[in-house]
């Protein structure tokens, strides 16, 4: 599904963001958000245009809709730009923004959960055999498939670690939820894509985890 | 027990695959994970597999998004919260009469209007009835201007009825109105049909006032003719 907003590029390969995470990138981020504090909007599109891509890469993947991911996106960074202010540097940059991002996108989840609008989502191709050699390119496009068979919770955690690289301690702070908690997700969602795929069940999972929910 | 730590290290080991495959893993927990998945042929197997899903994950879309467009309508959205107007719109100065309009002191609101007319009415109307309020609840005969052509007689009261009729007949007078309450009759002349002349009506008057029972007559001697008396201020007795 494409959005009105993304372009093809033509085969040419778009590296993954090398820098997001260390720390020289924090402290640029950290800078922007003192000076989007100060009304400067120079500096909040710079910080926008930072998270835009990998933020509608995971929302676009999570939602199958461009629109939906545009507006948590937009949402997002409404928040960023009134709460700038406050926030002080307690956790990295791009924790904070991914937290505002995951409670806004799982608050979407909700509404359009409530309002039944899952079309196109439950459609899934059919599932390679583990027979057949696999591509990347297809093993991706089918996780993306699989993953919203997935409760909402075990799908973000999914993305986080996988596609954001985050840690367990990172996404726990994303989730405001505690670590074994993200583990456990993470254990569900693992034994889920599996059966779901049978070319990634080569081994079965311990039958219990000692992590809670 | 050995059987045992090694169960659970492996269930721990296991619930860490996705970060090792990542490499978000601290010093500590890499240095234990790997240990084990070198001993452990499941969980080698299950690392590979991790592997193949973070490298799906990371690979690169087919599609670019491009921010542009997005911020712009962040940015409509903030500033209409904010109630900035557009730069692009021109600011026209206002004429002095369209700035003059604006004081309150040229065009008060129409509430402000509405409630001083009220007031004013309301005013007025108290100071009406303050003034009625204000004037004796009596009347007196006086306040009444008298039919022209119409004598005002008031008698003795103790004088019977038959002696009344005497009093006027001998004066030549006949009553055309009353008694009233307090007892004042209306008499004009004998033979006199509708209306008494000013000099009849006065020899009249000079007739009943020579007559010791009649108190009064209106109007009074100096008063001259009915017709050009005005309202006495007082009643004589």
């Amino acid at each position: 599904m494409r959005g009105p907003n993304q372009t093809e590029t033509n085969g040419t390969p778009v590296t993954a963001e090398p820098g997001y995470r260390s720390g020289a990138s924090a402290a640029r981020e950290s800078e922007l958000i003192a000076k989007i504090a100060r009304g400067d909007r120079r500096a909040f599109e710079e910080l926008y245009n930072l998270y835009h891509r990998r933020l509608a890469r995971f929302l676009t993947r999570l939602t199958r809709r461009y629109d939906v991911a545009e507006e948590v996106i937009n949402d997002t960074f409404w928040i960023v730009w009134k709460k700038a202010a406050d926030f002080r540097g307690d956790s990295q940059p791009s924790t904070w923004i991914l937290g505002i991002a995951y409670r806004r996108a799982r608050n979407a989840f909700r509404s359009a959960a409530r309002a039944g609008s899952q079309e196109n989502l439950d459609v899934l191709l059919e599932p390679p055999t583990s027979d057949e050699p696999m591509r990347t390119e297809e093993l991706r496009d089918w996780l993306v498939q699989a993953l919203v068979q997935l409760p909402v919770e075990q799908r973000l955690a999914v993305e986080l670690c996988y596609e954001l690289g985050y840690s367990c301690e990172e996404i726990s702070a994303i989730m405001g939820c505690p670590v074994n908690t993200v583990k456990t997700r993470l254990f569900h969602a693992r034994a889920k894509l599996q059966k779901l795929l049978p070319v990634l069940g080569g081994s079965s999972p311990p039958t219990e985890t000692r992590g809670g929910k | 027990m050995i059987a045992f730590h090694e169960r659970n290290r492996h269930e721990e080991v296991w619930l860490l695959l996705p970060w090792l495959a990542t490499g978000r893993l601290s010093a500590t927990e890499r240095e234990i994970a790997e240990e084990h998945v070198r001993q452990c042929s499941t969980c080698e197997q299950e690392l590979a597999v991790q592997h193949l899903m973070g490298k799906a994950f990371t690979e690169p879309d087919r599609v670019t998004y491009a921010p542009g467009p997005s911020f712009r309508k962040l940015m409509d959205r903030i500033d209409s919260e904010e109630g900035k107007e557009p730069a692009r719109r021109p600011r026209t100065q206002p004429s002095l009469v369209a700035r003059l309009s604006h004081v309150s002191l040229w065009r008060p609101p129409g509430l402000a209007w509405a409630a001083s007319f009220l007031l004013l009415f309301g005013i007025t109307g108290m100071m009406v009835q303050a003034y009625r309020w204000s004037q004796p609840i009596y009347r007196t005969h006086s306040d009444q201007t008298p039919e022209l052509s119409v004598l005002q007689v008031a008698l003795d009261r103790n004088i019977p009825i038959g002696e009344v009729e005497e009093l006027l007949q001998k004066g030549g007078a006949r009553i055309v109105q009353g008694p009233d309450a307090t007892g004042v009759l209306g008499v004009t002349p004998v033979g006199v049909d509708t209306k008494s002349s000013a000099k009849q009506l006065r020899a009249l008057a000079a007739r009943l006032r020579t007559d010791p029972r009649v108190l009064w007559v209106q109007p009074l001697a100096d008063e001259g003719t009915p017709a050009e008396q005005r309202a006495p201020d007082a009643l004589e007795h």
